[in-house]
Protein backbone atom coordinates (compact mmCIF):
# COMPACT_ATOMS: atom_id res chain seq x y z
CA UNK A 1 0.00 0.00 0.00
CA UNK A 2 2.56 2.47 0.88
CA UNK A 3 4.36 1.86 -2.35
CA UNK A 4 1.47 2.36 -4.40
CA UNK A 5 0.82 5.86 -2.34
CA UNK A 6 4.53 6.71 -3.02
CA UNK A 7 3.76 6.24 -6.80
CA UNK A 8 -0.05 8.40 -7.03
CA UNK A 9 2.10 11.61 -4.46
CA UNK A 10 3.05 14.08 -6.68
CA UNK A 11 1.97 12.38 -9.64
CA UNK A 12 0.33 14.19 -12.40
CA UNK A 13 -3.52 13.65 -11.56
CA UNK A 14 -2.92 13.78 -8.03
CA UNK A 15 -1.21 17.42 -8.15
CA UNK A 16 -4.01 18.47 -10.74
CA UNK A 17 -6.65 17.70 -8.45
CA UNK A 18 -5.02 19.01 -5.13
CA UNK A 19 -3.97 22.39 -7.34
CA UNK A 20 -8.07 23.55 -7.57
CA UNK A 21 -10.15 24.52 -4.63
CA UNK A 22 -13.31 23.65 -6.32
CA UNK A 23 -12.32 20.27 -8.02
CA UNK A 24 -12.86 18.77 -4.78
CA UNK A 25 -16.67 19.59 -4.50
CA UNK A 26 -17.41 19.43 -7.44
CA UNK A 27 -16.19 15.67 -8.00
CA UNK A 28 -18.37 15.36 -4.80
CA UNK A 29 -21.02 16.95 -6.41
CA UNK A 30 -21.10 14.29 -9.42
CA UNK A 31 -20.35 11.21 -6.62
CA UNK A 32 -24.22 12.45 -5.09
CA UNK A 33 -25.79 12.56 -8.24
CA UNK A 34 -24.20 8.97 -9.45
CA UNK A 35 -24.93 7.22 -6.37
CA UNK A 36 -28.77 8.62 -6.74
CA UNK A 37 -28.82 7.25 -10.75
CA UNK A 38 -27.14 4.03 -9.06
CA UNK A 39 -29.72 3.85 -6.51
CA UNK A 40 -32.72 5.08 -8.02
CA UNK A 41 -32.47 2.75 -10.90
CA UNK A 42 -31.35 -0.03 -8.47
CA UNK A 43 -34.02 -0.06 -6.07
CA UNK A 44 -36.81 -0.43 -8.76
CA UNK A 45 -35.30 -3.19 -10.42
CA UNK A 46 -34.35 -4.97 -6.93
CA UNK A 47 -37.91 -4.38 -6.01
CA UNK A 48 -39.29 -6.28 -8.97
CA UNK A 49 -37.07 -9.04 -8.85
CA UNK A 50 -37.79 -9.66 -5.49
CA UNK A 51 -41.76 -9.92 -6.61
CA UNK A 52 -43.46 -6.13 -6.01
CA UNK A 53 -44.02 -3.71 -8.33
CA UNK A 54 -45.69 -6.38 -10.25
CA UNK A 55 -47.14 -3.28 -12.90
CA UNK A 56 -43.84 -3.47 -14.54
CA UNK A 57 -43.50 -6.17 -16.93
CA UNK A 58 -40.39 -7.93 -16.18
CA UNK A 59 -38.23 -7.45 -18.97
CA UNK A 60 -38.48 -3.31 -18.44
CA UNK A 61 -35.66 -3.96 -15.63
CA UNK A 62 -33.63 -3.91 -18.44
CA UNK A 63 -34.30 -0.63 -19.39
CA UNK A 64 -33.31 0.76 -15.81
CA UNK A 65 -29.91 -0.83 -16.17
CA UNK A 66 -28.07 1.71 -18.66
CA UNK A 67 -28.79 4.39 -15.76
CA UNK A 68 -27.59 2.37 -12.89
CA UNK A 69 -24.50 1.73 -14.96
CA UNK A 70 -24.55 5.41 -15.89
CA UNK A 71 -24.38 6.28 -12.04
CA UNK A 72 -21.82 3.34 -11.00
CA UNK A 73 -19.02 4.34 -14.02
CA UNK A 74 -19.98 8.30 -13.27
CA UNK A 75 -18.80 7.02 -9.02
CA UNK A 76 -15.92 4.99 -10.40
CA UNK A 77 -14.65 7.89 -12.20
CA UNK A 78 -14.69 10.19 -9.25
CA UNK A 79 -14.25 7.88 -6.85
CA UNK A 80 -11.10 6.98 -8.43
CA UNK A 81 -10.00 10.41 -8.54
CA UNK A 82 -10.85 10.71 -4.54
CA UNK A 83 -8.41 7.93 -3.94
CA UNK A 84 -5.61 9.24 -6.68
CA UNK A 85 -6.30 12.95 -4.83
CA UNK A 86 -5.77 11.91 -1.27
CA UNK A 87 -4.05 8.01 -1.34
CA UNK A 88 -2.75 8.15 1.83
CA UNK A 89 -6.26 8.83 4.05
CA UNK A 90 -8.37 6.34 1.42
CA UNK A 91 -5.85 3.55 1.90
CA UNK A 92 -5.79 3.29 5.41
CA UNK A 93 -9.00 3.59 6.39
CA UNK A 94 -11.55 0.97 7.65
CA UNK A 95 -14.79 2.79 6.39
CA UNK A 96 -13.16 2.54 2.57
CA UNK A 97 -11.98 -0.84 2.82
CA UNK A 98 -15.17 -2.15 3.97
CA UNK A 99 -16.98 0.14 1.40
CA UNK A 100 -14.70 -1.55 -1.60
CA UNK A 101 -15.40 -5.05 -0.37
CA UNK A 102 -18.77 -4.13 -0.54
CA UNK A 103 -18.76 -3.03 -4.09
CA UNK A 104 -17.05 -6.17 -5.01
CA UNK A 105 -19.73 -8.42 -3.35
CA UNK A 106 -22.09 -6.02 -5.21
CA UNK A 107 -20.59 -6.65 -8.29
CA UNK A 108 -20.63 -10.62 -7.79
CA UNK A 109 -23.63 -10.43 -7.33
CA UNK A 110 -24.61 -8.49 -10.64
CA UNK A 111 -22.16 -10.94 -12.16
CA UNK A 112 -24.40 -13.81 -10.89
CA UNK A 113 -27.41 -12.01 -12.34
CA UNK A 114 -25.99 -11.70 -15.15
CA UNK A 115 -24.88 -14.93 -15.66
CA UNK A 116 -27.71 -17.19 -14.18
CA UNK A 117 -30.85 -15.51 -13.82
CA UNK A 118 -31.27 -13.07 -16.36
CA UNK A 119 -30.90 -15.82 -19.23
CA UNK A 120 -34.49 -16.60 -17.79
CA UNK A 121 -36.39 -14.08 -17.22
CA UNK A 122 -38.16 -13.86 -20.32
CA UNK A 123 -39.50 -17.25 -19.19
CA UNK A 124 -41.21 -16.02 -15.90
CA UNK A 125 -45.00 -14.41 -15.99
CA UNK A 126 -44.00 -10.78 -17.24
CA UNK A 127 -46.52 -9.31 -14.17
CA UNK A 128 -45.94 -12.32 -11.79
CA UNK A 129 -44.56 -13.71 -9.01
CA UNK A 130 -40.75 -14.18 -9.07
CA UNK A 131 -38.45 -17.18 -8.23
CA UNK A 132 -36.49 -17.56 -4.56
CA UNK A 133 -33.10 -16.94 -6.34
CA UNK A 134 -33.83 -13.89 -7.89
CA UNK A 135 -35.41 -12.48 -4.52
CA UNK A 136 -31.95 -13.45 -2.85
CA UNK A 137 -30.27 -11.58 -5.79
CA UNK A 138 -32.39 -8.38 -4.99
CA UNK A 139 -32.03 -8.87 -1.56
CA UNK A 140 -28.55 -8.93 -1.54
CA UNK A 141 -28.14 -6.18 -3.98
CA UNK A 142 -30.19 -3.68 -2.00
CA UNK A 143 -28.44 -4.31 1.37
CA UNK A 144 -24.78 -3.99 -0.67
CA UNK A 145 -25.27 -0.72 -2.24
CA UNK A 146 -27.33 0.49 1.16
CA UNK A 147 -24.07 -0.38 2.72
CA UNK A 148 -21.45 0.66 0.50
CA UNK A 149 -23.65 4.48 0.73
CA UNK A 150 -23.23 4.47 4.36
CA UNK A 151 -19.70 3.33 4.79
CA UNK A 152 -18.98 6.11 1.79
CA UNK A 153 -20.72 8.91 4.26
CA UNK A 154 -18.55 7.06 7.45
CA UNK A 155 -15.27 7.40 5.51
CA UNK A 156 -14.38 10.82 7.45
CA UNK A 157 -15.28 10.03 11.05
CA UNK A 158 -13.87 6.12 10.95
CA UNK A 159 -10.48 5.98 11.63
CA UNK A 160 -7.25 4.43 10.08
CA UNK A 161 -6.51 0.49 10.76
CA UNK B 1 -34.47 31.21 18.84
CA UNK B 2 -32.38 29.50 16.39
CA UNK B 3 -29.76 29.94 19.42
CA UNK B 4 -31.92 28.23 21.97
CA UNK B 5 -32.28 25.25 19.00
CA UNK B 6 -28.36 25.31 19.12
CA UNK B 7 -28.13 24.92 23.50
CA UNK B 8 -30.94 22.63 23.42
CA UNK B 9 -30.34 18.95 25.06
CA UNK B 10 -30.43 17.01 21.89
CA UNK B 11 -28.91 19.42 19.27
CA UNK B 12 -25.98 18.99 22.15
CA UNK B 13 -25.97 15.76 21.84
CA UNK B 14 -25.99 15.87 18.32
CA UNK B 15 -22.90 17.92 17.66
CA UNK B 16 -21.10 16.19 20.31
CA UNK B 17 -21.67 12.74 20.66
CA UNK B 18 -18.82 10.61 19.10
CA UNK B 19 -21.63 8.98 16.52
CA UNK B 20 -24.25 11.10 16.90
CA UNK B 21 -23.15 13.21 13.65
CA UNK B 22 -22.04 10.74 11.70
CA UNK B 23 -25.33 8.47 11.89
CA UNK B 24 -27.41 11.02 11.36
CA UNK B 25 -25.26 11.83 7.88
CA UNK B 26 -25.08 8.08 6.85
CA UNK B 27 -29.22 8.35 7.44
CA UNK B 28 -29.58 11.46 5.50
CA UNK B 29 -27.55 10.19 2.38
CA UNK B 30 -29.44 6.91 2.67
CA UNK B 31 -32.95 8.94 2.51
CA UNK B 32 -31.17 10.97 -0.16
CA UNK B 33 -30.75 7.80 -2.34
CA UNK B 34 -34.30 6.89 -1.80
CA UNK B 35 -36.53 9.99 -2.27
CA UNK B 36 -33.89 11.69 -5.24
CA UNK B 37 -33.36 8.24 -6.78
CA UNK B 38 -36.98 7.13 -7.11
CA UNK B 39 -38.23 11.30 -8.32
CA UNK B 40 -35.18 11.31 -10.56
CA UNK B 41 -36.40 7.94 -11.80
CA UNK B 42 -39.90 8.98 -12.29
CA UNK B 43 -38.93 12.53 -14.08
CA UNK B 44 -36.35 10.52 -16.50
CA UNK B 45 -39.74 8.33 -17.52
CA UNK B 46 -41.79 11.15 -18.03
CA UNK B 47 -39.11 12.64 -19.85
CA UNK B 48 -39.02 9.26 -22.42
CA UNK B 49 -35.65 7.23 -20.89
CA UNK B 50 -37.00 4.23 -19.03
CA UNK B 51 -39.75 3.44 -21.42
CA UNK B 52 -41.93 0.02 -20.12
CA UNK B 53 -41.17 1.12 -16.78
CA UNK B 54 -44.99 1.47 -16.01
CA UNK B 55 -46.08 4.62 -14.71
CA UNK B 56 -48.68 2.77 -12.47
CA UNK B 57 -45.40 1.07 -10.65
CA UNK B 58 -44.30 4.70 -9.54
CA UNK B 59 -47.87 5.10 -7.88
CA UNK B 60 -46.53 2.15 -5.41
CA UNK B 61 -42.96 3.64 -5.49
CA UNK B 62 -44.29 6.81 -3.85
CA UNK B 63 -44.99 5.68 0.08
CA UNK B 64 -41.37 4.97 -0.34
CA UNK B 65 -40.38 8.08 -1.62
CA UNK B 66 -42.42 9.87 1.07
CA UNK B 67 -40.53 7.23 3.63
CA UNK B 68 -36.87 8.49 2.20
CA UNK B 69 -37.98 12.18 2.39
CA UNK B 70 -39.34 11.43 6.46
CA UNK B 71 -35.98 10.45 7.18
CA UNK B 72 -34.26 13.35 5.77
CA UNK B 73 -36.67 15.40 7.16
CA UNK B 74 -36.03 14.23 10.62
CA UNK B 75 -31.84 13.37 10.50
CA UNK B 76 -31.37 17.30 8.28
CA UNK B 77 -33.72 18.76 11.38
CA UNK B 78 -30.77 17.20 13.95
CA UNK B 79 -28.20 17.92 12.19
CA UNK B 80 -29.48 21.18 11.07
CA UNK B 81 -30.12 22.24 15.27
CA UNK B 82 -26.59 21.37 15.97
CA UNK B 83 -25.11 23.88 14.27
CA UNK B 84 -28.47 26.03 13.78
CA UNK B 85 -27.16 29.72 13.75
CA UNK B 86 -24.44 28.71 11.15
CA UNK B 87 -26.63 26.84 8.98
CA UNK B 88 -29.36 30.09 8.97
CA UNK B 89 -27.02 32.06 7.10
CA UNK B 90 -25.81 30.28 5.41
CA UNK B 91 -26.70 30.70 1.59
CA UNK B 92 -25.99 26.67 -0.43
CA UNK B 93 -28.19 25.73 3.05
CA UNK B 94 -30.83 28.14 2.10
CA UNK B 95 -30.67 27.40 -1.54
CA UNK B 96 -31.30 23.23 -0.56
CA UNK B 97 -34.03 23.88 1.14
CA UNK B 98 -35.65 26.27 -1.27
CA UNK B 99 -34.67 23.67 -4.30
CA UNK B 100 -36.23 20.71 -1.88
CA UNK B 101 -39.40 22.69 -1.48
CA UNK B 102 -39.94 23.23 -5.36
CA UNK B 103 -39.30 19.06 -5.51
CA UNK B 104 -41.88 18.34 -2.97
CA UNK B 105 -44.65 20.64 -5.09
CA UNK B 106 -43.15 19.37 -8.39
CA UNK B 107 -43.68 16.09 -6.73
CA UNK B 108 -47.40 16.19 -5.56
CA UNK B 109 -48.29 17.70 -8.75
CA UNK B 110 -46.83 14.71 -10.68
CA UNK B 111 -48.29 12.45 -8.59
CA UNK B 112 -52.07 13.70 -8.86
CA UNK B 113 -51.44 13.47 -12.58
CA UNK B 114 -50.41 10.19 -12.83
CA UNK B 115 -53.54 9.45 -10.76
CA UNK B 116 -55.52 10.67 -13.22
CA UNK B 117 -53.65 9.45 -16.04
CA UNK B 118 -50.98 6.81 -15.12
CA UNK B 119 -52.77 4.40 -16.95
CA UNK B 120 -53.42 6.48 -20.34
CA UNK B 121 -50.12 7.07 -20.57
CA UNK B 122 -49.08 3.59 -20.49
CA UNK B 123 -51.15 2.58 -23.50
CA UNK B 124 -48.61 1.84 -26.18
CA UNK B 125 -47.80 5.17 -28.26
CA UNK B 126 -49.00 7.78 -25.23
CA UNK B 127 -47.00 9.89 -23.05
CA UNK B 128 -47.06 12.38 -20.26
CA UNK B 129 -48.57 15.76 -21.56
CA UNK B 130 -45.93 18.54 -22.25
CA UNK B 131 -47.28 20.32 -18.54
CA UNK B 132 -46.34 16.96 -17.22
CA UNK B 133 -43.27 17.02 -18.92
CA UNK B 134 -42.26 20.69 -17.90
CA UNK B 135 -42.64 19.87 -13.97
CA UNK B 136 -40.52 16.60 -14.38
CA UNK B 137 -37.68 19.03 -15.72
CA UNK B 138 -38.47 21.66 -12.86
CA UNK B 139 -38.02 18.46 -10.51
CA UNK B 140 -35.10 16.92 -12.02
CA UNK B 141 -33.63 20.58 -11.81
CA UNK B 142 -34.66 20.85 -8.02
CA UNK B 143 -33.45 17.58 -6.66
CA UNK B 144 -30.08 18.03 -8.68
CA UNK B 145 -29.70 21.38 -7.23
CA UNK B 146 -30.70 20.06 -3.66
CA UNK B 147 -27.66 17.87 -4.08
CA UNK B 148 -25.27 19.82 -5.36
CA UNK B 149 -26.40 23.06 -2.51
CA UNK B 150 -26.08 20.35 0.60
CA UNK B 151 -22.52 19.55 -0.72
CA UNK B 152 -21.51 23.26 -1.06
CA UNK B 153 -22.41 24.01 2.37
CA UNK B 154 -19.58 22.24 3.68
CA UNK B 155 -17.52 24.63 1.19
CA UNK B 156 -19.29 28.12 1.07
Amino acid sequence: MDALVQAIEGGTINTWILSSYWLWPALEIIHFIGLSLLLGAMLIVDLRLAGFLRQIDIMAIHRLLPLATLGFLLNLVTGTLFFIGDPARYSVNIGFQLKMILVFIAGLNALWFILKINPRVASWDAHGDTPMEAKVVAALSLIAWFGVLLLGRLIPYIGTG
Amino acid sequence: MFEALENSTAAIWVGESLWGYPLLLGLHVVGLAIVAGIFIMLDLRILGLNKGVAYESFLSLFPLAWIGLAINAMSGTALFSSQATTFISNTPFLFKIGSITVGIICAVLIRGRLRLSAASWDAPGAGASGATRLMAVVSLFSWIGAIAAGRLIAYL
